[in-house]
């Protein structure tokens, strides 16, 4: 399960490193992890994204609409739409931003053992951000965030009592 | 860009959300200007001086993304 565990952070985490770039951001952030596992082909996660009505382009339009609307907070609106679309960096970022490693960090702090981690716990660990980015696209996209966290927990969970995980036979809800 | 009026404070989380979001404004404005002011021939010392930071930086930050979108830049001046 370990192995299985470190082949999905690895694929997150070069994925959210393209999202970082195509966003034009020098550290890989929250965001950018949350697009990732939302593009990843991984099952429990994207039922639990599904369920609060996330896909990758739903979650993109979220953050745009986050960064717009925290412009408008500032009193800011740019008309010009050139300056609001992202521009892609010249280079792909190595390094995780704060958020992302707090994320991260979480996720992996509630497995109680490493051999209980799960792809989850990165879902899990990005839905314990109580502040930032993530959490206000979250709620201005309408996601009850607590609700999402305590279906992913239930998933782990879940997951953990099956045993192994095999490929039919989900849990149910 | 049009207005921009400080607003009456509100939950300090919009506020600091606001800084960020800024923050991330300023530096695509950075993105889109130092670019039209290379397309329109400025040097990279004069973009820096309007910029208030060296021309290292300037370069640093900008040189490979300028060629990258085809522009044709200046000596380093």
């Amino acid at each position: 399960m370990l192995q299985v565990f470190g082949r999905y952070v690895r694929s997150v985490i070069e994925r959210a490193a393209e999202e970082a770039q195509e966003a034009g951001s020098r550290t890989i952030e929250a965001e950018h992890l949350l697009l990732a596992i939302a593009a990843a082909d991984e099952d429990t996660t994207r039922e639990l994204l599904a369920w609060a009505g996330l896909d990758h382009r739903a979650v993109g339009d979220a953050l745009q609409r986050e960064f717009e609307h925290s412009l408008g907070t500032a009193g800011v609106t740019a008309a010009d739409q050139e300056v609001l679309r992202p521009r892609r960096g010249e280079r792909r970022p190595s390094d995780a931003g704060t958020s992302a490693k707090l994320a991260l960090e979480r996720g992996m702090a509630a497995a109680g053992d490493k051999k209980d981690l799960r792809p989850a716990h990165i879902l899990l660990g990005i839905l314990e951000l109580r502040a930032g980015t993530v959490p206000r696209a979250l709620a201005l996209a309408g996601v009850d965030r607590r609700e999402l966290r305590a279906r992913t927990q239930a998933a782990i969970s879940d997951d953990g009592r099956q045993g192994p995980p095999e490929k039919p036979g989900k849990a149910s809800r | 860009m049009s207005g921009a009026e400080v607003p009456a404070s509100r939950d300090p989380g919009e506020e600091l959300a606001a800084v960020v979001a800024t923050r991330r404004l300023a530096d695509r404005m950075e993105d889109v200007a130092v670019e039209k002011a290379m397309r329109a021939g400025w040097s990279w010392s004069e973009v820096a001086e309007a910029l208030g930071v060296t021309r290292q930086a300037v370069h640093k930050k900008h040189a490979r993304k300028l060629i990258e979108a085809g522009v044709r830049l200046r000596r380093r001046t």
